[in-house]
């Protein structure tokens, strides 16, 4: 009996000690509603889920990475070497606890990484209490466990081994109950989660940003209490490590919105627990105070509960917390779960948000507005409508933005565009119904899921190749959320048309004289649809000066007109749009190129010195305009 | 307390499809600051608009049936008088159809109950109904009257409830056949809207160009005074005189 054999009996106690919690936590998930998992698939996906799509994410902070690498690799390879060192000729080769030594020594050096970024100040994105806590207990858990190992290695069998064989069993044993409630979660949720995660899609590269259609026929409808969740939502929301990337993420919270993507996890978490564990991260700024009491079967918003409605309405639905989140949770299917509820059960709409919703549902339209007169816009233009040509090549949807004059003037370049390049389109003039995302945000799916169906019997009379919109809101509908409902359409963005139309020659441009120019990302091209290249590459085909602001591409900030936001109107300190375009100033860009006719109308919204806005449309035919005549495509 | 909506066969004025006419589901709203349950009244060929008020509040419909173009009136009286609610509620005018505004006061008149028009807020306290009535520039009255009574509401009452398909999906609707009523007068005569000639005061004889034409361009206008440049003083009294006139404020002490 020496101490490292005493280390090994040591783990292995504590891996049933852990194993007990682990099963202690999936009992707690039973209380969600069953759900159905490709468990061999899932499982043996693991590895391959973390090491590259995880990875992927963590990797965005090198920092966090390595530290990562080195804690979690060097305590999980050193605590199951230490385990085999009970097989005897293991156990007894001196060399061989010399390796075990350095696998406690990287998880030493892991350990230190982690203290360093909290100590002396912690981060404000990184959650305080036990978090403060866990370098400590990893220090001393493999610090103790070095000790026995270079114990055994030098074969000295002296005092060192059995005070680093205490040391490490007490580390571990604090390690250890950390699992259930504490830190250490993350890892068994997390692993459990890459294998049965409600989106497996995400790691086949699918984008899977669709909503998942709500079951009207429920006895009740949306996510009331922790119960109504599937029980590996549930399981997502313990796997959240509160390392707040989505925190800095998060426009409402950015705005002083009381929404925190983090907290809002934790408060879900916590909400289908007897003991919730103390959470000491940021708070929801400004939130309204709310009782803070939960239960697997008590409602979980409301300010008789944890969450206040609030925070739920602040949500613009840009998934940028999704994104950034390197445990792969899905903030905003919860929080539209949660929305569901409050629409369709309760009638807790904002009541900014009632008559866009009401207009939603009687008129088909969010403004209440004749739907013949959304093509007013193109007053002196021709627009064909489909029903009297039967059959063209491009459908052009012409979305909510088109009774908008801002976005009117964007679609007037498009339409002049197609024109110019000779393109065979037609539009359904009144016959277009709103494609029903604001309703489905505003968690009204009973509408959005009539407006589904009568446009796609709409679409079904008619025949055409593709769908094109300048609308990435209604792109993401038609394309991923209508096929749910028996919708399948080749849709396009504009972005991508027009690159298209540009790289065949069917459009001459030439260089449009103009400042610097940042292009500012669709949260629903971008992020929901992944496409990132198109309108740059669109955009250097204009022979522009063009520049990054510091968040582009699918890590984008939204411009806050998502998800509902600038109806649903919640209080914050400052606005959204406000944000974006301080972000494009910093890089020196006189003008924003948009591509939605909501981020148009949120940053044309700002107001002081600040950069001309322009849609994507606007600038090509801009540069088509100063292109040489005789260099004109045919009309 | 029980209390008892109408609601007409309305239809979307824009579009034109189904839809609960907006101050009636705003009448729902404020029967559920009254009582927990309340209970809609229609009679029509079919109840499609009405049905869709069951998501904005309603717990249950009572639909008469009567043919198209009937009167509903008598099968709503004959409704009233089994169902015995302490309070009526209307729309300012049906969302659809005639749009008289007349059936809640031909309904009050058959009752025999009173009836305010363009309610914005109710309360009860022992049998006394308090409404406070809308009037014109956002001047309030209020009224208390025992019940039973007909009130309708006024579109500046608090915002009506969002749909809800859970609710929706839990309301009752209870169809009896309601009591044929031919409409016995031929309709209404329909002519195209003309705009009334407007009345042009008439300067005085041998007043200047200017005058005529001032007197040709100004409406007649409600009446007030205009103080140029007064003294703080002045203008303030001014202005308490005039919300003294039109009863905002309390006659002065002793005047």
């Amino acid at each position: 009996m020496n101490a490292a054999f005493g280390l090994s009996l040591v783990l292995v106690a504590l891996a049933l000690l852990a194993a007990a919690e682990g099963v202690r936590m999936a009992r707690r998930w039973r209380v969600g509603r069953p759900a159905r998992i490709d468990w061999p698939t899932g499982l043996a996906a693991i590895p391959k889920r973390y090491l590259v799509d995880v990875h992927h994410v963590v990797a965005r902070d090198p920092y966090a990475a390595r530290m990562h690498a080195l804690a979690a690799g060097g305590l999980l390879a050193g605590s199951a070497l230490a385990v085999l060192g009970l097989v005897p000729p293991l156990g007894h080769a001196r060399f061989y606890w010399g390796v075990v030594a350095l696998a406690f020594l990287v998880a030493l050096a892991g350990g230190a990484m982690v203290g360093r970024r909290r100590y002396p100040r912690k981060p404000a994105r990184l959650s305080g209490g036990a978090f403060q806590r866990l370098p400590m207990l990893l220090a001393v858990y493999v610090g103790g466990g070095l000790l026995v190992a270079m114990d055994a290695a030098f074969g000295l069998a002296g005092p060192l081994g059995w005070l680093g064989l205490v040391i490490a069993a007490l580390g571990g044993f604090g390690l250890v109950r950390m699992i259930a409630d504490g830190p250490m979660r993350h890892a068994f949720a997390g692993a459990l989660h890459l294998a049965a995660h409600p989106r497996p899609g995400r790691f086949e590269g699918e984008r899977a940003t669709a909503l998942l259609p709500a079951d009207l026929d429920a006895p009740r409808l949306g996510g009331a209490v922790p119960a109504d969740f599937a029980w590996n939502r549930l399981l997502g929301f313990d796997a959240c490590i509160q390392c707040g990337r989505c925190e800095v993420a998060c426009p409402a919270f950015a705005a002083g919105q009381p929404l925190n993507p983090k907290k809002l996890i934790q408060d879900l978490a916590g909400s289908f627990k007897a003991e919730p564990p103390t959470y000491a991260g940021s708070p929801y700024p400004q939130a309204p105070p709310v009782a803070g009491l939960g239960g697997p079967e008590r409602p979980i918003v409301g300010a008789g509960a944890l969450i206040h409605p609030d925070t739920l309405w602040s949500c613009t639905t840009c998934r940028a917390c999704v994104e950034e989140c390197p445990m792969m949770i899905e903030h905003v299917d919860a929080i539209v779960d949660l929305r569901r509820f409050q629409t369709m059960e309760l009638a807790a709409v904002p009541a900014g948000a009632i008559p866009a919703l009401s207009e939603s549902r009687y008129a088909e339209e969010p403004g209440g507005r004749p739907l013949a007169a959304r093509t007013d816009f193109a007053a002196g233009l021709p627009l064909p409508l489909i029903a009297a040509k039967g059959s063209c090549d491009v459908l052009l949807w012409l979305g909510s933005g088109a009774y908008e004059l801002r976005h009117g003037r964007t679609l007037r370049a498009l339409v002049e565009l197609m024109r110019k390049a000779g393109i065979d389109y037609a539009v359904l003039g009144p016959e277009e119904r709103d494609c029903g995302d604001l309703a489905r945000r505003l968690g009204d799916e009973a509408t959005f899921a009539d407006l589904a169906r009568a446009n796609i019997a709409t679409l079904s009379r008619y025949s055409f190749r593709r769908i094109l919109t300048a609308d990435p809101h209604a792109l993401h509908v038609l394309r991923n959320e209508y096929p749910a409902f028996g919708g399948r359409y080749e849709v396009m963005h504009h972005s991508a048309f027009l690159d298209e139309l540009a790289a065949d020659g069917r459009l001459a441009l030439a260089a449009a004289p103009a400042g610097r120019l940042a292009y500012h990302d669709p949260c629903y091209l971008g992020r929901y649809n992944g496409e990132t290249d198109a309108p740059r590459r669109l955009l250097d085909r204009l022979g522009l000066e063009r520049v990054e602001m510091e968040r582009h591409g699918k890590r984008a900030m939204c411009c806050g007109g998502g998800g509902g936001a600038p109806v649903s109107d919640v209080a914050g300190e400052r606005r959204i749009p406000d944000l974006r375009m301080a972000q494009a100033r910093a890089v020196g860009a006189t003008t924003v190129a948009v591509a939605c006719p909501q981020c148009a109308a949120m940053l044309e919204g700002v107001t002081g010195d600040v950069a001309q806005v322009r849609d994507l449309a606007e600038l090509v035919l801009a540069a088509v305009e100063a292109a040489p005549v005789a260099q004109g495509a045919a009309r | 307390m029980k209390t008892l909506v109408l609601l007409s066969d309305a239809r979307h004025p824009v579009s034109g499809r189904p839809a609960p006419a907006p101050t009636e589901l705003q009448a729902i709203n404020l029967a559920r600051s009254l009582a927990d349950e309340v209970t809609g009244l229609h009679a029509g060929p079919d109840a499609e608009a009405a049905r869709g008020a069951l998501g904005h509040g309603l717990a249950r419909l009572e639909h008469r049936k009567i043919l198209a173009g009937h009167d509903p009136l008598p099968s709503l009286v004959a409704a009233i008088g089994t169902e015995a609610p302490d309070l009526v509620l209307a729309g300012r005018r049906a969302g659809a159809g005639d749009q008289t505004g007349l059936l809640p006061y031909r309904l009050a008149e058959a009752l025999g109950w009173p009836i305010v028009a363009d309610a914005v807020a109710l309360a009860v306290e022992g049998g006394v109904l308090e409404v406070i009535q809308a009037l014109p520039k956002g001047a309030r009255r209020r009224w208390r009257l025992r019940l039973p009574a007909v009130v309708t509401v006024h579109p500046a009452a608090p915002a009506a409830a969002s749909f809800a398909l859970g609710a929706a999906r839990e309301g009752q609707v209870e169809t009896a056949i309601g009591i044929p009523a031919p409409p016995d007068e031929p309709a209404m005569e329909e002519r195209p809207y003309r705009p009334r000639p407007r009345l042009i005061a008439s300067a005085a004889a041998g007043a200047g160009a200017a005058e005529r034409l001032r007197a040709a361009t100004q409406a007649a206008g409600p009446g007030g005074r205009v103080m140029v440049d007064p003294s703080p003083e002045e203008a303030a009294q001014a202005i308490l005189n005039h919300l003294r006139a039109i009863g905002i404020l309390k006659p002065a002490a002793g005047g």
